[in-house]
């Protein structure tokens, strides 16, 4: 590492990107990554000294906690991979089969949207977009009347990660299954923020990521997969089980997963989910509700902003969206971190089809995603930045 | 003569998960890397007095692990253990 870089600490940053990678973690995450690397000395299912168990305990444990934050009894349908980008090819290119057709929203990530363009490109999959209201809620309307007989998946962005907007997940999901159709939900925004019940839901497949806010390191993530659901996998190799064979296992978990996974990654990863268990989902969401709220409100005093998504009131994750009059986001993204040290992302954020549907394609926004550890007072020195930067605007 | 039982797992998924659902029951028991006397897709086996064995692989079964092989060695110091497979399906 260089060390002439400062570090993220509040003294000289105010973190306002939790939506790119959630900072800060908690304090254990990052020392179980490091003990992991250092004390643990051993390769999950390959050789059988103490070691070795006692790495692949941790990886165990970090499937069980993530299948109770799914509300799902079965560990081994709860697949690791590199981030949530990585969970949804494996999901997308291991289910869709030469002629389906796939639907999915408006509000979907590049994550979603270039694999299915490969595929379209292939010529193996047609796909259709439910198109988004200006506030990136998906149209069921549309939904509705949207679907073929050679239909096989819906894929549903269940927060936006421009404009915060929760999907209306149950009815989405009512909707395709009375036509026996599966549902993909890419929850890189929720999972660790927002209820994800996939047994109540019966939801098919979960993409999440670690890194965001399930409080992990970068490089952790995964898949859910309900089942009886069998995906063909993206990558065959080692799994340290059936080694005499060529052909690799069919059992879950390692039927989905080849080669050494991120070990001290997923220990990280095992310390933010206990974080998430110990604080409640549901206090991790009245905070950033009330955060979001917060922010909302103040920014709405400010003639010359545009605020995009849901408002104040509504359920959202902890995202919001802006642009101020006729000037450049990613000029006001610069003279926010190097006049006042805030940290946010501006431009199109791997969306640009959400971007479209909130009418500010290609010039993008200003995006504000303040985290678990956001304070009000964060908040206040943040409106008063803009404060500043509008009136010099408006010059 | 010493003997002991071994549990074998297609995978090493279901060889901690098997550590996992029996920690909290009463059976004497330790995951230990699979004697070479035996073949196994997994490198992890379950090691147990062969009077629990088919308690074991009851309460293993009601927790839907998949189980590979089921084995009695009699072992004689560092010589090479006599094996014999169990047949415990009803």
């Amino acid at each position: 590492m260089n060390d002439s870089i400062e570090p993220c600490t509040n003294e000289h940053n105010l973190y306002f990107d939790n939506a790119a990678t959630s900072w800060p973690k908690p304090e254990t995450v990052y020392r179980a990554a490091e003990k992991q690397m250092r004390q643990v000395c051993g390769n999950p299912g390959r050789s059988g000294h103490t070691r070795t168990l006692e790495a692949d305990r941790l990886v165990y444990s970090a499937r069980e906690a993530l299948a109770r934050l799914f509300n799902v009894t079965d560990p081994a349908r709860i697949v690791f991979a590199l981030n949530a980008t990585d969970a949804l090819n494996i999901a997308l290119k291991g289910f869709l089969a030469k002629g389906d057709h796939v639907l999915y929203t408006a509000m979907e990530h590049n994550s979603v949207l270039r694999p299915l363009g490969g595929l379209q490109r292939e010529g193996l999959i047609t796909t259709t977009m439910i198109p988004c209201s200006f506030k990136g809620y998906p149209d069921l309307d549309f939904l509705e009347n949207a679907y073929r007989p050679e239909t096989s998946m819906l894929v549903i962005n269940h927060a936006s990660n421009v404009t915060g907007s929760i999907a209306p997940l149950e009815e989405m999901l009512n909707s395709a299954r009375k036509r026996n159709i599966t549902v993909l939900v890419d929850a890189a925004q929720t999972a660790g923020s927002q209820n994800i019940n996939a047994a109540a839901l019966e939801i098919d497949m979960i993409a999440f990521t670690g890194h965001k806010s399930l409080l992990g390191p970068t490089g952790t993530g995964g898949l859910y997969v309900r089942p009886g659901l069998d995906l063909k996998p993206l990558r065959e190799g080692g799994t340290g089980s059936q080694s005499e064979i060529d052909r690799h296992p069919e059992s879950m978990p390692e039927r989905l997963e080849a080669g050494t996974l991120n070990n001290s990654g997923l220990a990280g990863l095992l310390e933010g989910l206990k974080f998430i268990e110990e604080t409640g989902i549901e206090t991790i969401m009245n905070h950033e509700h009330k955060i979001r709220s917060y922010l909302y409100k103040k920014l709405q005093e400010m003639p010359a902003l545009t605020i995009y998504g849901p408002d104040s009131k509504e359920a959202a994750s902890s995202i919001i969206s802006f642009t101020i009059n006729n000037v450049d986001s990613g000029e006001i993204g610069y003279i926010l971190e190097n006049s006042y040290g805030i940290l946010c992302r501006t431009g199109l954020h791997c969306a640009p089809l959400a971007h479209k549907a909130i009418n500010t394609f290609p010039a993008g926004t200003i995006r504000l995603s303040p985290g678990y550890f956001t304070t009000y007072a964060d908040i206040d020195y943040l409106v008063d930045a803009l404060k500043d930067i509008t009136a010099l605007a408006a010059g | 003569m010493v003997y002991s039982c071994y549990i074998t797992f297609p995978t090493t998924y279901f060889a901690i998960r098997a550590e996992s659902v029996l920690k909290n029951e009463d059976f004497v028991f330790k995951m230990v890397p699979v004697p070479r006397s035996i073949s196994s897709s997994c490198g992890t086996a379950l090691r147990c007095q062969c009077e629990e064995i088919t308690r074991i692989k009851d309460a293993l079964i009601q927790n839907d692990l998949e189980l590979e092989g089921f084995y009695r060695l009699r072992e004689e110091g560092l010589r090479t253990p006599t094996v014999e497979e169990l047949d415990l399906n009803e």
